[in-house]
């Protein structure tokens, strides 16, 4: 008991001081806007003061009202994803009514039922009831991260560690109520402390409990006349029944005799008992201490970040984060990312995902991503190779909000997303996705449009840097033969520039040949005298709107527009090996 | 008949309105739609950058649809486009559909490319046919001018969308002219709302979208009406967003936009409501009632079939 409270005391210092870690990194760090204006302290201030604005008004109905339905029922995940709901409600449940029933036993149960004794019934049966309902959860999310793996479901060490520990809690336990049945030397114990018998009594209330209640006694052997089983039942009934309940209500720990037994053969009952009561601490007391450090925090984290999106629901798409001041908000990113306990349901949804494939890179994945982004907001040096994957895996994303409505965490994934898209950006080194169609969206919600220009620039000054210009050629332009076209349809090309008269954009400016480089009908001679690079350095390529005008108008159907998507491919891959700077 | 409903990226999130109304309208015609939770992105926000990662997620998408054992409804022409061309490259390249399929394999799909794809508008006029949306009407506009935007990818290239005449649609004249709408011609029709290039050269983008408005003014139009989501949100939120960054017309009212499915399901009896026409940005509810008084009697039985007769 003396060891059990040094540990206590160990595990419990430990956890307040990770609590005091992760509190500190909620109000003193950030990703995005840069805000050094705000000191941990105002930020925890604001913080109070925006919850005690929502706790004195209306809308604490709200958050009385999302307790049950985020909090305690998960409806955000039942409806997509049976699976994970029944096991994290399992877990969950299993292990609440454990840890209150059992762990806390001497604040919770004996004070609210007065006749609470935990080797009675139903408590008895429902320790072990509880216990199962977890294993089965586990069971459930280990199935699930197994067969999820093709849908792009990772899992880490971390993730496996968090089971491992849950699972340890919950089986220990089962192992030492195991032990303790079957146990002599507990049952001796007892028998002097309550036991007022005469010898035969003993006698028969011992072949009574080896029989039914799973003792095992080095006295007994062979099989026990049915007799003296009914007598030790009457001793029982005197005796014992006020706080036994029959050892088969245990029926988890019960069953697993098979293992306990030959634990106490080869150290004997006691020793086995010891053994894991000494297990069941150990997984108990670590799992304590490392929750803070761990994706075990959402229990805490979770449903702050559930509340708080009760109340402040996503900014309506497209438009800036409203209602929340920018200490709160970055306050409020934080939060988020501590609350994700990388369960991968947004990666499993997420619309980029066979971008993932095909670039192969994690980070394209929204939980890598959030799961990484707390080393970015604590500001720790990230490796150029890493962070270049970090902002193609931030700008590979169709904002399409999925993850952000899938979160059981209630995470506002999108938020956190753009503020670490555009914190990596101001960096200046070019993003070469900026020049897909991921930029429309971001273009209708003008979030930072000035930084979104900045990063432009810096791409287009690398296309500026790597290609030659028209205009840089020395006359006369001689034919080559470099054209590595996969589609030969320029091939067909007679001059008679109607793919440029028709064109929308070349209409849109008065000095076209200026504000484009080459115009339409004049990328595909360059590629005719085999100039390809020419056509891939020019603005047009990237000012194309993709109307297919000039190719449906083409009279000898030469493909422009599919060309000009190959001469913007190539000139991506291109620049990819070399990046500059 | 049973579509498997391809919604993209933007809808579901941005013009929710878009799949409610055309949702709300196939069902008066008995067409259900499923909507696939594992559809992903078409692919066409990375076809600048590279080609094959911009076939891939349509193989996907398409093998999904295999496996539900139904075909494709697309209502965004970027889109139908992508997943038409990713159909047409992966019939004339074996090796490629091979390459991929060993990727959808991980997932245990697997593309042969005997989805159709259809698009909405195609499901309206080929397999509904006028003949039973005219049957089914309860209201006829006594007037009202729509510049209609095809929108590019659905045209274009004819030899991949086989959508519709490129030079010379019909579709959605006669699909409009059912309703008693005039889709008046003017220059825009055909063209592209710049939505490529917003984000990559915004100051372009926003010069062909408005352009596009200018001229359907000038052309007397009341609606535009745009098939892409797309150009519904360049002409709706991006058009918004330009006045307001125009300080000197700030006060000015945008031009109303508004959604075939949203125009065809009043005719049909469904109520604002049901179509979600308060959810466009750009149409006050004095247009929506302007819209309603509208409404007159579904044109008398003699007169629909000389005009069916004259079509033959």
């Amino acid at each position: 008991m003396m060891n059990f409270n040094i540990l206590l005391t160990l595990a419990v210092f430990v956890f307040l001081i990770g609590l005091a870690l992760r509190l500190f990194a909620w109000f003193g760090q950030g990703i995005h806007p840069p805000s050094p204006a705000f000191s941990p302290a105002k930020r925890f201030v604001q913080s109070v003061k925006g919850v005690a604005a929502t706790v004195f008004s209306g809308r604490i109905i709200t958050l009385i009202k999302s307790s049950f339905s985020d909090l305690l029922f998960q409806r955000r995940i039942i409806s997509k994803s049976p699976l994970r709901w029944t096991a994290h409600s399992l877990i969950f449940f299993g292990f609440m009514l454990l840890l209150f029933m059992h762990a806390m036993e001497s604040v919770v149960s004996a004070r609210l039922f007065s006749d609470y004794e935990s080797t009675l019934n139903p408590y008895l049966f429902l320790r072990n009831l509880f216990g199962v309902m977890v294993l089965a959860g586990i069971g459930l999310a280990v199935y699930r991260r197994i067969t999820y793996k093709a849908k792009r479901l990772k899992s880490y060490g971390s993730d496996w560690a968090a089971l491992l520990l849950v699972g340890g809690i919950i089986f220990s336990g089962m192992l030492l109520e195991g032990a303790s049945i079957s146990s002599y030397t507990v049952f001796q114990e007892m028998m002097d402390e309550y036991g007022a018998f005469d010898e035969d009594e003993a006698a028969n209330l011992e072949a009574f409990w080896v029989a039914e209640n799973g003792l095992v006694s080095p006295n007994i052997s062979a099989s026990i006349p049915a007799e003296q089983i009914e007598l030790g039942r009457e001793a029982n009934s005197f005796s014992c029944v006020e706080c036994h309940a029959p050892n088969s209500s245990a029926f988890a720990s019960f069953s697993l005799k098979g293992v306990t037994r030959p634990f106490a053969m080869l150290l004997g009952d006691s020793a086995a008992v010891g053994l894991f009561y000494f297990l069941h601490i150990l997984f108990c007391l670590t799992f304590l201490a490392w929750l803070p450090f761990s994706k075990m925090f959402h229990i805490l984290s979770a449903p702050v970040s559930l509340l708080t999106r009760s109340v402040l629901p996503n900014p309506p798409h497209d438009s800036g984060i409203e209602g929340l001041t920018s200490a709160n908000a970055l306050t409020r990113q934080m939060v988020g990312l501590s609350a994700c306990t990388h369960c991968g349901s947004c990666s499993v949804e997420c619309s980029a995902s066979m971008f993932f494939e095909s670039f192969e890179n994690d980070f394209i994945l929204p939980s890598e991503k959030i799961q990484y982004l707390r080393h970015l907001a604590a500001g720790n040096p990230i490796d150029p190779a890493t962070r270049k994957q970090l902002q193609e895996g931030l700008y590979v994303c169709t904002s399409c909000d999925r993850c952000t409505e899938i979160c059981p965490s209630g995470i506002n994934l999108k938020e956190i997303f753009i503020n670490a898209r555009y914190a990596l950006l101001a960096d200046g080194i070019p993003e070469k996705t900026l020049l897909g169609t991921f930029s429309f969206p971001l273009a209708l919600a003008q979030r930072y449009p000035d930084n979104h220009l900045k990063a432009l620039r810096a791409v287009e000054e690398v296309f500026r840097r790597a290609f030659q210009k028209l205009t840089d050629l020395a006359l006369p332009l001689s034919l080559t033969r470099g054209s590595t076209m996969v589609n030969e349809s320029y091939k067909s090309c007679y001059s008679c520039q109607r793919c440029t008269n028709i064109c929308p954009v070349v209409r849109s400016y008065s000095n076209p040949v200026e504000a484009l480089d080459m115009l339409p009908h004049q990328l595909i001679y360059s590629l005719g005298i085999g100039n390809t690079e020419l056509a891939m350095g020019s603005k047009m390529i990237w000012s194309c709107s993709t109307c297919y005008l000039c190719q449906e108008h083409c009279p000898n159907q030469v493909e422009l527009t599919d060309i000009f998507y190959k001469l913007k491919n190539a000139a991506v891959k291109k620049l990819d090996p070399g990046e500059l700077p | 008949m049973k579509y498997a409903f391809f919604q993209g990226c933007n809808i579901p999130i941005r013009i929710q309105q878009y799949a409610v109304a055309t949702t709300a309208v196939l069902k008066l015609f008995d067409v259900d739609l499923e909507v696939i939770d594992d559809f992903n992105c078409c692919g066409y926000p990375i076809r600048n950058v590279d080609e094959k990662s911009y076939i891939l997620p349509s193989a996907r998408n398409l093998a999904l649809a295999e496996q539900a054992g139904l075909d494709i409804m697309v209502i965004c022409n970027c889109c139908f486009q992508s997943l038409k061309k990713a159909q047409q490259m992966l019939a004339n390249d074996q090796a490629l559909a091979a390459e991929l399929n060993e990727v959808l394999q991980k997932e245990g799909l697997h593309y042969t490319g005997k989805t159709r794809i259809n698009h909405f508008l195609t499901i309206l006029h080929e397999d509904i046919g006028l003949e039973a949306i005219k049957a089914r009407l309860n209201h006829r506009y006594t007037t009202l001018n729509t510049a209609v935007i095809h929108g590019c990818h659905l045209l274009r290239p004819q030899k991949i969308t086989k959508f519709d005449d490129s030079f010379i649609p019909g579709i959605t004249d006669s699909l409009l002219q059912v309703a008693g709408a005039e889709s008046i011609d003017w220059r825009g029709r055909l063209e592209c709302c710049g939505a490529a290039l917003a984000g990559i050269n915004d100051e372009l983008a926003s010069r062909l979208f408005m352009e596009k408005i200018d001229n359907a003014r000038a052309a007397d139009a009341e609606f535009i009406v745009p098939i892409c989501a797309y150009c519904y949100l360049q002409f709706d939120t991006a058009q918004i967003n330009n006045l307001k960054a125009q300080p000197a017309k700030a006060n000015s009212r945008p031009f109303p936009v508004l959604l075939y499915p949203q125009l065809l399901g009043l005719c049909l009896g469904l109520q604002p409501a049901a179509l979600g026409l308060a959810d466009n940005q750009t149409i006050s509810s004095a247009e929506i009632e302007s819209l309603q008084a509208r409404l007159g009697p579904p044109e008398p039985e003699k007169k629909r079939r000389k005009k069916a007769k004259a079509q033959v």
